[in-house]
């Protein structure tokens, strides 16, 4: 149809990521998991003698796949010191984030045909930094369950004090459950997002997330955030 | 006329209250006032829960009668869904309702009773050859013979059996003295140790009820054993609604109920019928006995005009109260009304209570005018059947005093948390003393046809303590001690129950069924829309009766009329005084200041105070 | 003040050998969890501490705890009530009533200053100044904050003591709560429990005797002796559980062979309590054993974590969160997916007017 001009900006350290789909693993991992341990089904067990411990390693998975997430967060984090792409969240405290959201909001609700090009825009910061409160949330109160089997243990004073908080551990595990729901329906949404964001704008979205560049058409509004441009 | 206030009555459950006027002179009451002065609102708690758990919430009304009101709830709930429980379950409930009764019937005695009777401080007089001795002829004198049908016996030779030596009365009795010389009295303390009733009974009368004091605050926790078994714990064991959670099989170690497990049943329910028949039902005899000739036969009050039962221990699973089922094989059938027994038999009249009545709008009812509540929308002295009642607090201050300090409550006024209820707008008396007044009448009267086994151990056991008393039953039976000894007498039969229902257990199993749990209505989806249920249980104070309605598969209304209630309700402009009003002004007061006849009139209901609010 | 006793001088004065004495301080020793090289602590705290005194008071509950303080074996009920402590006041084993109990209650305040035990049963009614619970003509939560400020420690007995219990459960129509708020600075021992384990009660008090001093306590306030486990974590059922092996319904297959009770509600994985190692009665049972799942009673909230035999609570015709959650996940599908299509629309319009827009711009070149 008709050539446009493009430029490559660099977004993502490796270490973003790599974080990124071991991320995904992981919490599709924990849900599935999760599910069967608060309704466990008769899958392999048919007598006691039996040596499948079902729930022992369903639990297990959970457990390994909670581990390595947090694990993994380490390299999300050295993402977030050596690179300026890495951090982009929401700059709540500059006044323009809020109009902008707005503006981009209503091109959600397609009440506008487009927004303003960004490397990302304020309402996907919002729901990244909402992800992370949620998965955060997730590993208090997992810990908050997993330690205590000794409460004596480093584990088991650092968390506990979360139960008390939640009023009970029973509040937690509903707190925990429920929360892996509201991860599920953010998952849809950001998939979703994602692939829409491709088709679009035609910016290279999707393949961000492996290659770790996007290729805008517009300089996008946020690129300061990422370069420093006298 | 002097104006008495006890509050707090003490050794009993919850917060009682009552006041007086006596006129010094005589020594007679010329008013009562009983008072609940604590509520909870667990009837407001009920409300949108799963019927399915009402039993667990409703149970903890009372950690005393703790089973009664589980029972009686999923009696309602299951009346309300139409659930009949299998065979097993009922044997099962019926054998945890005994030990119940039985555990309650001995605290009470013992703990929370007998210090009204006997001293510590009179048992240092005693001499312990003469108590050892005294304690022989108690137990030749005083112990029943009775027994019920059940054929399995697999005790050896009655493991509890009291002492009769001197060694042993002395210890106890050094135990006492080291207590008393310490200067601490601990639970001893501030009692009106120096009344003169406390010399009405010799010496060594006081002593053996102490010893037997601390030997059953020790025994009584084994009575429960069934509790522990069968539901898991005591206080408060668990239940499920359509029967039991405790599955049988002779197949598994690990089921919760084999025959190692059957076992430890069955050896408490032996050591309680040994605890009953060797020391509760004798000591409370000679008690009695010694009190009876010395003319105390005060204290009957309303007993001797109107007293009520709802009948219990169906010999078979049932399919609910509603439909009349509930009265069609009981073993105790003190299902009714006996009005005028303080008049003689041939005076009192006997009304039934059929399942329509209970189903009336008309016949059971509480009203609320000298209560601390209201029924919006209805008339200040309106009564309400229990599927339309309504549970609303309105209190109001005291005569004398201010809200946070009471001098003395508004007897023209509402001055109390329990409601009034009625049978026919008129005011009974339940417990032990009522079913064995109905059960005597009725057979007395012609009207009970061939009597159960139970019925005829109770009129065998009336019988024979008549004959001990040398007085009528009319006359020792609505009174103060009358009250009590009825409470032994019931304990025995119950001991006799807990055996009967664990044969049938036994031989239910035997033939094959190891069904303890009907699941067909588990799931809401299988209930009507709206149901309504009750659950009626004699409890070991009386006549208790839970109303469920269940709408869209939650609990709508839930209401308790607990025997208590009834007892120690507040009066009613038309129909007069409750029990323990009517009972306390048939009491004569010699000292004003130290009111202990008050006291131990009142205590000889076993006031639960937290059943009767709730 | 004069006349407080030691243990041991009770033993002496009883006329029990110090073989005898050993011999009860070993079972105690036991019984309180505790390694028997603990034993020579146990003691010469015996041998010297004197006999505490206790008051228990009443706010609102159902004598649940009381019955179940009396059940207690090891310690029988009697050795703790007439040997180990000084009960002055308890409305349920008191001898005394009315207003010289009363004032003897006073007394006892004044006479034993800063040293009593205040053991509370019941939760506190504040709602309309307390008249909800009244005794003695005064509303309970002034008494009890009357006595507390004269207590070394106390002891809330109960999950009605420790946070409000059945009666503070929705709506709380009373206005009802924990004990914790109302004793002002005091040290406090929270039982929960509904009721506690009877050994768990005199556990709790014979330490206090015993050692002078509260046991450890965890973050919550519970003796980390008796609290300190999951009942899912020592339950005799576990193995079923990791196995995989539950009851699917009551009085099956898995309920007659003792599997685990997790699909019908059981509360053990999230309560905090002995039922599963020192159980009821002695290792007799507690509600698992006897085929009930835990309604998990030593919680603080658990009556409005109902209903007991759903591990997640329901929502009417909703159902529960993974229904919800399941309805939630496809609706926001359907929503993307509608969504998508919109966009394509809007997508498809954008470019055509992009695209008249650039004819525009040609035509006008
Ligand atoms: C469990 C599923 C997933 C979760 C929890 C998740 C979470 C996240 C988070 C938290 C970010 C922000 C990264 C940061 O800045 O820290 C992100 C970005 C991204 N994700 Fe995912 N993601 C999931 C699945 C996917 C899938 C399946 C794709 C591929 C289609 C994808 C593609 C992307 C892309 C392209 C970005 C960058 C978007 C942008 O910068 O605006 N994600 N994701
Ligand atoms: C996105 C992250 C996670 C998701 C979606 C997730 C999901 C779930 C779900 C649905 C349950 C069942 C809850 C219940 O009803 O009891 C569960 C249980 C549990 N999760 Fe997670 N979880 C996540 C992270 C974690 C982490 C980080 C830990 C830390 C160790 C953890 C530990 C646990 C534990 C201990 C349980 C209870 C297991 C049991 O009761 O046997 N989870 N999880
Ligand atoms: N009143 C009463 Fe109960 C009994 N018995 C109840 O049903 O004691 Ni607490
Ligand atoms: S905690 Fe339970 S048993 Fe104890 S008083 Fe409260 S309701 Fe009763
Ligand atoms: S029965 Fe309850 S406590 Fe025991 S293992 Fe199963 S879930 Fe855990
Ligand atoms: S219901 Fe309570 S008694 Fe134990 S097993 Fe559960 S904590
Ligand atoms: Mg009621």
């Amino acid at each position: 149809m008709k050539e446009v001009p493009r430029r490559i900006y660099y977004l993502f350290s490796p270490f973003l990521r790599i974080f990124h789909w071991v991320m995904v693993a992981c919490i599709l991992t924990l849900f599935v998991t999760g599910l069967f341990i608060t309704k466990p089904v008769g899958l392999l067990a048919t007598d006691p003698t039996s040596t499948m411990l079902t729930m022992d390693m369903i639990r297990s998975i959970h457990f390994l796949a909670a581990f390595i997430f947090c694990a993994v967060f380490i390299l999300r984090i050295y993402g977030f010191i050596v690179n300026k792409g890495d951090r982009l969240f929401p700059r709540v405290w500059e006044g323009h984030f809020y109009s902008e959201t707005i503006e981009v909001a209503l091109h959600y609700m397609l009440l506008k045909p487009s927004h303003a090009p960004f490397l990302r825009n304020p309402l996907a910061r919002m729901s990244y930094a909402g992800l992370y409160a949620m998965v955060f949330v997730e590993i208090l109160t997992g810990f908050a369950m997993y330690f205590p089997t000794n409460m004596n243990s480093i584990g088991g004073t650092i968390f506990s004090w979360v139960n008390i908080a939640l009023g009970g551990e029973f509040m937690t595990h509903l707190v925990h459950h429920y929360v892996a729901w509201f991860i599920i329906v953010f998952v849809i949404g950001h998939v979703y997002m994602v692939v829409r964001a491709d088709f679009m704008e035609g910016e290279g979205e999707a393949s961000s997330m492996i290659s770790g560049i996007k290729i805008l058409e517009h300089v996008p509004k946020d690129v300061n955030e990422i370069e420093s441009r006298e | 006329m002097k104006h008495v206030v006890v509050d707090p009555v003490t050794r009993i459950e919850g917060h009682l209250r009552v006041e007086v006027q006596v006129d010094e002179a005589s020594g007679k009451v010329q008013d009562a006032i009983s008072s609940g002065t604590a509520w909870r609102g667990l009837e407001l708690v009920m409300n949108d829960r799963d019927p399915r758990d009402a039993w667990a919430y409703i149970q903890r009304i009372c950690g005393v009668c703790t089973t009664a009101h589980a029972l009686a709830s999923l009696r309602a709930v299951e009346d309300a869904l139409g659930i009949t429980i299998p065979k097993n379950a009922h044997y099962i409930r019926s054998i945890m309702a005994a030990s119940q009764t039985i555990q309650d019937h001995v605290i009470h005695f013992y703990h929370l009773h007998a210090l009204d009777w006997v001293s510590p401080l009179e048992a240092l007089k005693a001499d312990p050859i003469a108590t050892a001795h005294l304690q022989s002829v108690v137990l030749q004198n005083y112990k029943l013979p009775f027994t019920g049908p059940a054929k399995i016996d697999t005790e050896a030779y009655p493991k509890e059996f009291p002492q009769a030596a001197p060694e042993y009365f002395d210890t106890f009795k050094k135990k006492i003295q080291a207590i008393v010389e310490s200067g601490q009295l601990g639970i001893f303390a501030a009692q009106w140790w120096d009344h003169p009733d406390y010399q009405l009974l010799p010496p060594e009368v006081h002593l053996l009820a102490v010893t037997h004091y601390l030997e059953m605050l020790d025994k009584q926790r084994e009575i429960v054993i069934p509790h522990v078994i069968l539901g898991g714990k005591n206080p408060h064991p668990h239940y499920m609604v359509g029967g039991m959670p405790c599955s049988i099989s002779l197949d598994d170690g690990n089921a919760p109920l084999n025959t190692a497990r059957l076992n430890i049943v069955d050896r408490a329910i032996n050591t309680t019928r040994s605890l009953v028949n060797n020391f509760y039902l004798p000591d409370v005899l000679a008690i009695g006995a010694l009190y009876v000739q010395k003319g105390y036969v005060d204290g009957g009050g309303l007993s001797k005009e109107r007293v009520l039962g709802f009948g219990d221990y169906p010999d078979e699973p049932f399919s609910g109260a509603s439909d009349g089922s509930y009265f069609k094989n009981q073993l105790i059938r003190c299902n009714g009304v006996v009005e005028n027994f303080g008049k003689g038999v041939a005076q009192a009249v006997y009304t039934e209570l059929k399942s329509e009545d209970i189903t009336s709008p008309e016949v059971l009812t509480e009203g609320v005018e000298h209560a601390w509540y209201e029924y919006p929308g209805h008339k200040s002295d309106e009564s309400l059947h229990p599927w339309d009642g309504i549970t609303s607090a309105k209190f109001a201050g005291p005569k004398e005093g201010t809200e946070t300090d009471w001098k003395a409550l508004n007897e023209q006024g509402k001055y109390s948390w329990l409601k009034t209820p009625k049978w026919r707008g008129k005011l009974c008396e339940v417990g032990p003393l009522a079913r064995y007044i109905i059960i005597y009448t009725k057979a007395k009267k012609g009207v009970l046809g061939e009597p159960t086994w139970a019925e005829k151990m109770i009129l065998d056991q009336i019988d024979a303590v008549s004959k001990v008393l040398k007085l009528q039953p009319e006359v020792w039976m609505p009174t103060m001690v009358g009250r009590t000894a009825v409470r032994a007498l019931e304990a025995q039969v119950n001991s006799e129950m807990s055996r009967y229902f664990f044969d049938k257990l036994i031989a239910n199993i035997k033939s094959g069924d190891t069904k303890v749990a009907n699941t067909d209505k588990w799931d809401p989806k299988t209930w009507p829309k709206e149901a309504k249920g009750v659950g009626l249980y004699e409890a070991p104070r009386g006549a208790l009766s839970h109303w469920i309605v269940i709408k869209n598969g939650k609990t709508a209304n839930y209401q308790a009329i607990v025997p208590t209630t009834w007892n120690a309700c507040p009066r009613d402009d038309k129909a007069g005084h409750g029990a323990y009003e009517q009972a306390m002004m048939d009491t004569k007061v010699k000292i004003p200041d130290k009111p202990l006849e008050i006291v131990k009139v009142v205590r000889s209901f076993d006031p639960c105070m937290a059943c009767a609010t709730h | 003040m004069d006349k407080r006793e030691s243990m041991w001088d009770v033993y002496l004065r009883k006329g029990i050998s110090r073989r005898s004495f050993l011999k009860g301080c070993a079972a105690l020793t036991a019984m309180m969890g505790l390694s028997t090289d603990m034993l020579s602590e146990v003691v010469e705290a015996a041998e010297a501490k004197p006999l505490p005194v206790v008051i228990w008071l009443h706010g609102h509950e159902c004598t649940g705890c009381d019955e179940s303080f009396l059940r207690s074996a090891s310690p029988l009920a009697s050795d703790v009530v007439l040997n180990n402590i000084d009960l002055e006041y308890s409305h349920v084993l008191s001898a005394g009533s009315g207003e010289p109990f009363e004032a003897h209650l006073e007394e006892t305040i004044q006479k034993y200053a800063g040293q009593y035990i205040l053991a509370v049963e019941g939760a506190v009614s504040t709602k309309d100044n307390g008249i909800y619970c009244m005794t003695g003509g005064k509303p309970f939560v002034q008494t009890l904050q009357r006595v507390a400020k004269g207590a070394a420690a106390v002891i809330a007995y109960g999950t009605c003591a420790t946070s409000g219990g059945i009666q503070a459960a929705n709506p709380n129509p009373t206005g009802s709560s924990g004990i914790s708020h109302f004793i002002g600075d005091k040290p406090l021992v929270n039982v929960p429990g509904c009721p506690p384990i009877p050994e768990v009660m005199t556990g709790v008090i014979m330490h206090v005797a015993l050692f002078g001093k509260l046991p450890p306590l965890d973050g919550d306030g519970r003796p980390k002796q008796f609290y300190g486990n999951r009942i899912h974590d020592t339950c005799y059922r576990r193995p079923f559980f990791d196995a995989g092996l539950f009851a699917e319904s009551y009085d099956d297959k898995g309920s007659k062979a003792g599997w685990c009770l997790y699909k019908l509600g059981c509360r053990g994985p999230e309560t905090y309590n002995s039922c599963g190692n020192m159980r009821w009665y002695q290792g007799m049972s507690y509600p698992i054993q006897s085929g009930a799942p835990c309604i998990g009673c030593s919680n603080a909230h658990f009556w409005d974590e109902a209903p007991f035999s759903k591990r997640l609570p329901e929502y009417g015709p909703l159902g529960d969160i993974d229904k919800i959650g399941a309805g939630l996940a496809v609706a926001t599908g359907v929503g993307v997916v509608a969504h998508g299509a919109l966009s394509t629309i809007q997508k498809k319009k954008r470019q055509e007017a992009e695209q008249a827009e650039h004819d525009e711009k040609q035509v006008k070149k």
